[in-house]
């Protein structure tokens, strides 16, 4: 197994995570109490990558992020660099990707929430900062914790977007899943044995953990 | 002199077959007033009108002469700005919270003032000792006059009641309306509980609305059948 995939694969998933985390609660909140009509379509939206082939949305990161856009334009004029083939593009391209594994399990959460809470907070005249911080979020805590890990495990395992926008360079863009296709690609079948089976264990135990807590807070919640 | 004042309508279409709606008026003094009526005939759609958590299609609603809601000149105050203290009947106490938390969650600021409000509102609701226990910890009773505690140690200027005794046996509900006779006693507030139960509302006294249909049938100072 390569260590340099696997360190960079960890960084991407953890700031993927994290940003997704910043960005999803606050989009889940909207999705989960905004009485506009149109919210259909911003939740088609969101969604969208789940059902999307990777390729087709690598193919338009890619295509965005070239000079051709005024998106890479801006992007080249403020770093110097290109978004495309590089760590910043792949950071923006898992954030897209992963955003529906973020999002969805945090507005179940939200949604999950007994409605009648919410209304008798408000009516003991609490704003709706406090009321989302101290009775919303510890109560949906579960869905927010299942899309965290989501957003971090589904990062880990990216292939077809990673290769399209990211392309495959050492100690840039070759996470775990590309490093296996390439140990698979030269036969070397021991050692992508080897890494798939890491990424296996480590899938089963993270739902592991993330399934035990979420029972554990499910009991203490509803005692 | 805290009056509450209500006319309002509110139709609601749940089905295509049927429509249910509430079209009432009626003031309620300072003391109890009971909303009997049958289920369905739209007590607590009236009580989520007053409080803000429903928007009538129109009407007027006013407590000591501020109005809260007034379609006609769109006015409509949000729910935390009404100070109308609410107790449901499922109580809605917040279950990873203790007791103590859950009545200081209303009251704004911090400090020495908040922990004496809470500690003043448990002795006097009897229940010093769950203040350290979660909901799911306490007994029936014990909920009860934690969510009673909670609308009140904001000070509401009205208090509505949907029928937070139901589950409770006799002994039990004349204890804690006892308490809540006592407490509003010095504090002149209009109260309007929504019960079925006969016994409650003699207990608490006061005036008397009949619903039916989501209408208002009668209204006084007379005992009610149902």
């Amino acid at each position: 197994m390569s260590w340099q995939a696997c360190v960079l694969t960890a960084k991407l998933a953890t700031l993927t995570a994290l940003i997704l985390f910043a960005l999803g609660l606050p989009l889940a909140f909207w999705v989960a109490f905004s009485p506009r009509r149109w919210k259909f379509a911003v939740e088609a939206m969101i969604g969208t990558p789940t059902v999307l082939p990777p390729t087709v949305l690598g193919f338009y990161l890619l295509v965005a992020f070239g000079s051709g856009t005024s998106l890479g334009r801006w992007y080249q004029h403020v770093t110097g660099g290109t978004l495309a083939f590089s760590f910043s593009g792949l950071v923006v391209a898992s954030v897209i990707y992963s955003l529906p594994f973020a999002v969805q399990p945090m507005v179940a959460g939200i949604r999950g929430v007994d409605r009648k809470l919410i209304d008798a907070a408000r009516t003991l005249g609490v704003r709706k900062l406090k009321i989302y911080r101290e009775v919303v979020v510890p109560l949906a805590w579960p869905g927010l914790l299942t899309g965290l890990v989501l957003s971090f495990a589904h990062t880990v395992g990216e292939f077809g977007v990673v290769l399209m926008v990211g392309g495959n360079i050492p100690g840039v863009t070759r996470t775990l899943s590309i490093d296996i296709y390439d140990q698979v690609q030269d036969l070397n079948y021991s050692s992508a044995n080897q890494t798939s089976l890491v990424l296996l264990l480590f899938s089963y135990v993270l739902l592991c953990l993330v399934y035990g807590f979420n029972r554990r807070s499910f009991i203490w919640t509803s005692r | 002199m805290n009056v509450l004042e209500a006319k309002l309508r509110k139709s609601f279409t749940p089905g295509k077959l049927r429509r249910f709606g509430v079209d009432v008026e009626f003031t309620a003094p300072p003391g109890v007033t009971v909303i009997f009526g049958p289920s369905g005939s739209g007590k607590t759609t009236i009580l989520q009108c007053l409080a803000g958590l429903l928007r009538p299609d129109e009407g007027l609603i006013s407590v000591g002469g501020e109005r809260l809601f007034d379609s006609a000149e769109h006015v409509d105050s949000p729910p935390q700005q009404r100070r109308i203290g609410y107790v449901f009947q499922e109580l809605a106490l917040f279950p990873h919270m203790t007791s103590a938390e859950n009545i200081a969650f209303g009251i704004r600021g911090n400090g020495s003032r908040k922990i004496d409000m809470v500690r003043d509102i448990l002795e006097r609701f009897r229940i010093t000792h769950a203040a350290e226990h979660r909901p799911g910890e306490i007994s029936g009773g014990e909920r009860q006059r934690v969510a009673l505690a909670r609308a009140l140690v904001t000070e509401p200027r009205t208090l509505l009641l949907d029928e937070p005794f139901s589950a409770l046996d006799d002994t039990l509900k004349i204890d804690i309306m006892t308490d809540l006779k006592q407490w509003l006693e010095q504090r002149p507030i209009p109260v309007l509980l929504v019960t079925h139960d006969r016994m409650e509302a003699e207990a608490l006294g006061g005036r008397t609305l009949l619903l039916k249909q989501g209408k208002i049938n009668m209204q006084g100072k007379e005992s009610v059948t149902v």
